[in-house]
């Protein structure tokens, strides 16, 4: 990635407290350049759903400031470029139907209702859910309500698309699929995941948050192959990046 | 949650199609009628009426029995009494208690005003999906607010049931026994009960955080979807005209 272009995301010495719990993110310094896939990896608690909810201006931060493609993040206010995919999809579709849920945030950036039915065809065309449309949304099984959820999000045309935990819930075929669709994204990707293996398969650079800090940040086979780092932080190296000696079946 | 029945194909019967917004004046203005009719020899007509829209809406027989199953509980629990508490000419005299003729004509005014209500009901709101009901509420009307919190209801009281469905399955499988010594069960119930208000109001927080994330309030008014055509106006003329018609018979007979 070139250095001259304005990064997608830039956090600059952001801080932010629960008033029950203080330190949850502790000055972090992050730049995000446009079209990068990054993985946030951590233990449960480090901070990573918040660092989310505070890019996407759901919580404000007790200090420090947010920029998203050089504009200032203002907490409140509707940013249809930075999307959050849910880790819960069931809190993520609010809809009584599918159609209406992808439909939602179009219609809530104005668009008129042909381009709004053209943005809901299209993105389902591109997750492979066409036929899911007219279903309610409480019919689905969970893997094809986490891939309705992206849906919804690629809707809004977004510049930043944040997922909390994609792969947690989901059956092989489906994980496989979601895979597919992160790697054709061009968009710029924030993933949080415990999933090591999806991360390595999708992400070109890890940040590892533990505390509130990033304690680690670089290419995801370096982060992820330093297994001194990995522990120390209650991750694991992954099984792939583990040398076998002699082939075996699992 | 949507209508078992409800089909908007070009095939489907006139009142599946009809629109929706119509419909809702239609019944409304057809359950008032109704329910100013006292004149005992209105209720054929009253009752052939129902019928009739029952008959051209090939709404299925089964699913409206069970639909009229509940509200029939109801209903027959609370006119049951009325033949032998209210009126002064005795019919029947059997043991101690006596069928009054006014009694009996109010419960038979009662229940035949009730069920062709509810049928009507059943039939008009089963043959449209219930969120296009909704919209066309909303289309005549109803503020915004109320219909997204329909709509939330809607789609929540299932997960809410899947929840409330888990956590029961988890109690017996840790050996919790419903109803041996229901008072035994009290403080568990309580529990369960707390566990689910917490998740439901958690689960609120997360889905407000996706709907502001998606931009709530901020899209503009959308123009109605309905249009209403010569048919779907006709048939709300034809409704009408009958609601006079009934109206005059219950002056003039």
């Amino acid at each position: 990635m070139s250095q001259t272009t304005s990064p997608a995301i830039a956090l600059n010495e952001l801080c932010f407290s629960y008033p029950d719990k203080p330190h949850v993110l502790d000055h972090l310094d992050l730049h995000i350049a446009p079209g990068e896939r990054v993985g946030l990896i951590g233990p449960n608690g480090a901070g990573k759903t918040t660092l989310f909810l505070l890019i996407s201006g759901i919580l404000k931060p007790t200090s420090g400031k947010i920029l998203v493609h050089d504009k200032n993040v203002v907490s409140g206010t509707f940013n249809p470029q930075v999307t959050l995919v849910f880790q819960k999809s069931d809190d993520q579709l609010f809809c009584p139907s599918v159609w209406e849920d992808v439909a939602f945030g179009p219609r809530s950036m104005g668009l008129s209702e042909d381009q709004v039915a053209r943005r809901v065809q299209n993105v389902l065309t591109i997750v492979g859910a066409q036929e899911l449309a007219q279903r309610p949304v409480h019919h689905l099984s969970e893997g094809e309500k986490r891939i309705v959820a992206i849906a919804g999000a690629l809707a809004m045309h977004p510049q930043v698309m944040i997922y909390d935990e994609p792969s947690a819930g989901l059956d092989i075929r489906t994980r496989r699929r979601l895979i597919g669709l992160l790697k054709q994204s061009d968009q710029t990707l924030l993933i949080a995941s415990h999933d090591l293996e999806l991360v390595l398969e999708v992400c070109t650079r890890v940040v590892l948050l533990d505390q509130g800090r990033i304690v680690a940040d670089g290419p995801t086979k370096t982060i992820l192959n330093d297994e001194d780092l990995m522990i120390a932080h209650g991750q694991e190296k992954p099984h792939s990046l583990i040398p076998h000696a002699l082939p075996h079946n699992h | 949650m949507i209508a078992h029945s409800a089909t908007d194909s070009p095939a489907a019967p006139f009142v599946h199609r009809w629109d929706p917004r119509m419909k809702l004046i239609g019944l409304l203005l057809l359950a008032f009628t109704f329910s100013f009719v006292t004149n005992p020899r209105v209720l054929p007509v009253m009752i052939a009426l129902t019928l009739v829209v029952v008959a051209v809406s090939r709404y299925p027989l089964n699913l409206l029995l069970r639909r009229l199953r509940y509200p029939s509980l109801v209903i027959l629990g609370l006119i049951a009494l009325l033949p032998f508490i209210s009126g002064f000419t005795p019919l029947v005299e059997w043991g101690g208690l006596t069928i009054t003729r006014e009694g009996l004509q109010a419960a038979i005014l009662v229940a035949t005003r009730f069920f062709c209500i509810v049928t009507l009901a059943a039939v008009l709101l089963g043959t449209t999906p219930l969120l296009r009901t909704i919209t066309a509420m909303q289309a005549l009307g109803l503020p915004s607010i109320m219909a997204d919190m329909t709509l939330l209801v809607i789609r929540y009281l299932e997960v809410l049931s899947a929840d409330l469905r888990r956590m029961r399955i988890a109690m017996r499988l840790r050996g919790h026994a419903e109803q041996r010594r229901p008072w035994r069960n009290l403080p568990t119930l309580a529990w369960l009960t707390g566990s689910l208000i917490l998740r439901g109001y958690e689960r609120s927080q997360g889905v407000y955080n996706a709907m502001r994330l998606r931009g709530y309030g901020h899209a503009p008014i959308r123009q109605s979807e309905f249009t209403a055509n010569r048919k779907d106006l006709l048939a709300l003329a034809g409704i009408c005209a009958l609601s006079g018609i009934l109206i005059w018979l219950e002056l003039a007979l």
